[in-house]
């Protein structure tokens, strides 16, 4: 079938609202400050963090080198840690401290 | 890292390619800024129009004595204010100063670090402008030593993040050599770190071999510890310092390859090894780019000065003893006492590698961005942390950071409230503040969502309430911050010996350094009271369990969504008095746990009580931070909550309705409502208004309607017949709709109270409130009330059903229509208001589910009285509107609540049968003992819940038409 003309512009709205969202939904429960203002905000594995990791402006890190590459980045403002990535607790904490610049971070976590 | 750039646009043509970055104007040397680059990076803050707090010494006049003190004030220099180069924009320097600004007490050490970055700057400015330089200070250090927490490197950092957009490096000297700083080994992986992502693929698959993860193990040691460090703490200390491999909950290893690349010889030979015995066993040597060599490179301070960019040496004084020789021409270099300085690479021709040999530092390279920034702990904090060379101190000269001052706790707090130091900035504007709060609150949002837009991110909906009730913010926070102080003081071995010296022996220096109050305790608990989160139920709740075989997930009721604000407060205050007793009371510190205890009450962390058992009408921390949407004094916001509730009330009540809430009624008919609503006195006039679901008057644009509390008594009094029938009641579902609506709920709780029975007490016609007081007064216990006399106690009582008590708390009883499958009949509402905490239980009967989140905003506990557990919920919701109050309260309550409410005469012929005398007159007297036989001792939980308790001369509350006797 062909595609209507502005449906992948509604699709794209569509996506931008639902990350918008659920960041907004993960915000509301509450923040881990870490150093220099970043803030680690836990998202249940589910619509809301498949929506925040497709957001296009969000780079999804793995591991260390990953993160400490997305908090160099100054293009980069929010980053989104999937559920399976290879970064405990006190990894996310010690590369915030080594990095200073405030960050707004999104931890997959199971529901 | 994976961006995801699936729906990226293809590539542009070669000839449209990414043109070349501009250098960044802080990347240029200072010698080379022209007047154009000033033009574009000077950026003023503390000027007349937009002062900038600061805090420090000032000669202020007592009487006819001046006397130096310590005092908060501000900077409002447009000829000389403070100029911060930044390749910011204007709005992000501002937003940032003002909302990540340092705590009072650090303010002058920010001050003179942003002078420190400016004065080169400014003198190179003075040449260009063909003036005489106004300084020649060419010194680009800063060093500052405090307590752990403090927020030194944090400073460091906001300095360089004032300025520039990029990360500014932080580097951790613990445990490390100095030496590193100039020039130290690092491990060459080649450009795409092929070996580590290999590496981390496999590690986080699971699929790396036993024997690499043996090895992978290994990496945590190669460092040798030093022989000075002793002790458990400084041993798990320096472990931590120099671990490079975590391992998760799953047992999945984490490689920290940044820290693993660079470091000493011994340490980079060590990791080489390692990895390349790993590589071999991965089968990874074999595949191209997975390179592995070793090199000597410039070291994190050489190379911070080449990319003309800040760094900031955090714990310096937690560095290898002896191990900053060779820094200490570049320190002198760094302060300005020299022109240039070159150090030679120790490490060449040790590696056989291609390394630099030497470097040399040139005040003519000097970048515009170059800034170092030293912390250190003061030498008291561990055996870790050491006393620098005299030299050191000569010529970093480091400010010591004070202790934190109430002020400071109260900064900090805020800012991890809100997001932004709101009792900083409000007592700096306060007058200003004070006369014109709306336009400052608006000020003060627009702050933070600046801020919210340089982070990327909405505001959180939970600081966006704090923030636009701000004036609740500072009043909670001063009381929090005096409380810490006090906790601080009392957990802080040395300040006891003068502060509490009976707390001597529960409280040693191993305490201090373990529990002592710090930011980041303070930072653990409210990060704490954010989420809402499942709460244990008071000890005495009765269970309701289902005692069926558990095989399926359980039916919930249905979701009520809970705005974070509403009961922010609660959850906060919750967990400090949990914390409070997990740190002293529960490990055997009773002392301290009293004391604590005792601070908590002193600075109204809960309830304010004033000295005669009344309760203060100043707010506690809880009550100010549990924040309703209804709060919101615009009147446009509180109609769009308000219409969205009625709508949603009205299409729930009549599912046939399917219309949009603009199609019921729009926001500007709702506003009008609510505008005749709030400019209607109705207090005295016993006036309320309720929902109106009457299609015709909604399609008019009316979406309330007036109603009038006809009370039974007056008809008596005045010996005339009631002039209205059922037909003329208002329905329960809208009398306690309007409840749930902001505006009106707060105009019908000031107008349902008792105005009649002292009057007729007075002249007899109520006899029998005058003996329902009397009665109660002898089904009194001596002991319950041994301070006050039968008077006294009709008095209280008279008083809550008046709602003119000292406590603040009242009750009454309404008759209102309902209809279900038994038909039309009137019903009781028992309502019970707390007006200082501004909170209300309404026992009624069940309403529609769409209230009950609006009931939460409007701090209305609804109990359905045929819910089984009714009794259990109004027993808690009466503990929670009583608490602090002294235990007779309760006993009071229940006297006004029997001045309208007796047990059914119908029931008590029902129980006693035959035993009820024909006579009339004996019968009446049977029936009077029998009631009080009844009532006595009966809880007020259960007397609301009962169905057999009724009302006599009910209020009624009925469409308002003629007005009857009131």
């Amino acid at each position: 079938m062909p595609q209507q003309p502005g449906q992948d512009m509604t699709q794209e709205t569509l996506k931008q609202v639902g990350a918008a969202a659920a960041q907004q939904n993960a915000m509301e429960r509450g923040a881990r400050f870490l150093a220099h203002g970043t803030r680690l905000f836990t998202v249940p594995a589910g619509w809301e963090s498949q929506m925040i990791r497709q957001d296009k402006g969000v780079p999804s890190c793995e591991t260390m080198l990953e993160l400490e590459a997305a908090m160099r980045d100054e293009d980069v403002r929010v980053i989104f840690i999937p559920l399976d990535a290879l970064l405990t607790d006190v990894d996310i904490e010690k590369i915030c401290e080594r990095n200073g610049v405030t960050k707004t971070l999104f931890k997959e976590v199971r529901t | 890292m994976t961006k995801n750039t699936k729906d990226k646009k293809p590539a542009a043509p070669q000839a449209d390619a990414k043109k070349p970055e501009a250098v960044s104007i802080l990347q240029k040397s200072i010698k080379d800024l022209t007047l154009e680059d000033y033009a574009a990076i000077e950026k003023h803050i503390g000027t007349s129009s937009r002062p900038f707090p600061m805090w420090g010494p000032q000669r202020v006049e007592n009487g006819n004595r001046s006397e130096i003190e310590t005092v908060l004030s501000f900077i409002a220099d447009d000829a000389n204010p403070l100029k911060i180069y930044s390749e910011r924009p204007y709005e992000e320097v501002i937003a940032l100063a003002y909302c990540d600004m340092p705590v009072p007490s650090m303010l002058p050490i920010f001050k003179d670090g942003i002078e420190r970055r400016g004065d080169p700057l400014l003198r190179q400015k003075d040449l260009l402008e063909g003036r005489q330089p106004q300084n020649e200070n060419f010194n680009r250090t800063q060093m500052m030593i405090g307590d752990p927490g403090h927020g030194k490197s944090f400073l460091g950092a906001l300095q360089g993040r004032l300025r520039s957009k990029g990360s500014v490096e932080i580097y951790d000297c613990g445990g490390k050599n100095m030496n590193d700083l100039l020039f130290e080994m690092v491990l060459d992986f080649g450009a795409a770190d092929a070996l580590p992502k290999a590496i981390d693929k496999r590690l986080k698959a699971g699929s790396l071999e036993d024997m690499s993860m043996g090895l992978v193990a290994q990496l945590n040691n190669l460092e040798k510890m030093p022989e000075s460090v002793k002790g458990e703490k400084a041993i798990a200390e320096w472990k931590e310092q120099a671990r490079i491999v975590t391992f998760g909950d799953d047992g999945k290893a984490s490689i920290d390859w940044a820290k693993l690349r660079t470091g000493g010889e011994e340490k980079i030979q060590g990791a080489f090894d390692i990895l390349t015995k790993v590589s071999k066993i991965e089968g990874l040597d074999n595949a191209g780019g997975n390179a592995l060599g070793m090199n000597s490179q410039f070291g994190a301070l050489i190379r911070a000065f080449i990319e003309k960019r800040e760094i900031v040496l955090d714990e310096y004084n937690k560095s290898r003893e002896g191990s900053d020789n060779a820094l200490q021409t570049v320190i002198q270099f760094m302060i300005g006492e020299l022109r240039e300085c070159t150090v030679d690479n120790p490490l060449k021709n040790k590696d056989n590698t291609s390394g630099p040999s030497s470097f040399t530092f040139k005040r003519d390279d000097m970048g515009a961005g170059f800034f170092v920034t030293f912390t250190g702990n003061k030498t008291e904090d561990g055996s870790t942390t050491r006393s620098l060379n005299k030299s050191v101190y000569d010529r970093l000269k480091p400010d010591t950071l004070p202790d934190p001052d109430v002020i400071d706790w109260q900064h900090r707090i805020c800012q991890m409230m809100v997001g932004l130091p709101v009792s900083t900035i409000y007592n700096t504007f306060k007058d200003q503040a004070d006369e014109n709060p709306e336009a400052f609150g608006e000020w003060l949002m627009w702050l933070r969502e600046t801020k919210a837009k340089v982070e990327g991110t909405p505001m959180p909906e939970l600081q966006q309430t704090l923030l636009a009730n701000w004036k609740d913010v500072v009043s909670a926070s001063e009381k929090l911050a005096l409380f810490y102080d006090r906790w601080a003081t009392l957990s802080d071995a040395e300040k006891i010996t003068s502060a509490a010296p009976d707390l001597i022996e529960e409280v040693d220096e191993e305490y201090s350094k373990k529990e002592g109050m710090s930011f980041r305790r303070i930072k653990q608990h409210l990060e704490e009271a954010q989420p809402i989160r499942a709460k244990m139920q008071p000890v005495d709740t009765p269970t309701k369990a289902e005692f069926s075989p558990w095989t399926k997930p359980p039916k919930l009721a249905e979701q009520i969504e809970e705005n974070p604000s509403l009961n922010y407060g609660t959850r906060l205050i919750e967990y400090i008095e949990r914390m409070v007793y997990e740190k002293s009371g529960a490990v055997g510190k009773n002392k301290l746990y009293s004391k604590l205890v005792k601070a908590m009450e002193e600075y109204g962390l809960r309830d304010i009580t004033l000295k005669e058992g009344e309760r203060s009408r100043q707010k506690s921390v809880e009550s100010s931070l549990n924040i309703s949407a209804f709060a919101d004094k615009d009147l446009n916001k509180q109609a769009q909550i308000a219409r969205k509730i009625f709508c949603n009330y009205v299409r729930q009540m009549d599912p046939s309705i399917e219309a949009e809430d603009d199609q019921i009624i729009t926001s500007k008919k709702f506003l009008d409502a609510l505008k005749h609503v709030q400019s209607t006195e109705t207090a005295m006039t016993n006036e309320l208004f309720v929902a109106n679901r009457d299609p015709e008057q909604l399609y008019a644009g009316q979406p309330l309607a007036e109603a009038i509390i006809k009370d039974a008594a007056a008809y008596v009094r005045e010996k005339k017949k009631v002039d209205f029938d059922l037909d003329d009641l208002v329905h329960h579902d809208d009398f306690v709709a309007a409840l749930a609506l902001p505006t009106v709920g707060a105009k019908n709780l000031a107008s349902i109270w008792d105005q009649n029975i002292r009057p007729m007490m007075r002249d007899g016609a109520s006899p029998q409130a005058d003996n329902a007081a009397a009665s109660a007064d002898g089904a009194q216990g001596p002991a319950a009330n041994q301070n006050s006399s039968g008077a006294q106690r009709r008095n209280d009582g008279l008083s809550m059903a008046e709602n003119t008590s000292a406590h603040g708390i009242a009750t009454t009883s309404l008759q209102v229509l309902y209809s279900d499958e038994e038909g039309e009949r009137a019903v009781s509402v028992h309502i019970v208001r707390n007006n200082l905490r501004d909170r209300t239980l309404v026992v009624g009967e069940k309403v529609p589910s769409k209230l009950l989140a609006a009931f939460r905003e409007a701090g209305v506990i609804h109990v359905d009285r045929n819910d089984p557990a009714a009794q259990a919920k109004v027993e808690t919701a009466l503990s929670d509107l009583t608490r602090g109050m002294p235990a007779v309260v309760k006993d009071h309550l229940t006297d006004a609540f029997k001045y309208r409410n007796t047990v059914d005469s119908g029931y008590l012929r029902e129980q006693h049968g035959s035993a009820v005398p024909k006579d009339k007159a004996a019968e009446k007297a049977f029936l009077t003992e029998a009631r009080a036989e009844y009532m006595e001792g009966k809880a007020l939980a259960e007397l609301m819940v009962t169905p057999e308790v009724t009302m006599y001369f009910p209020k009624f509350v009925t469409k308002k038409a003629n007005q009857g006797p009131r």
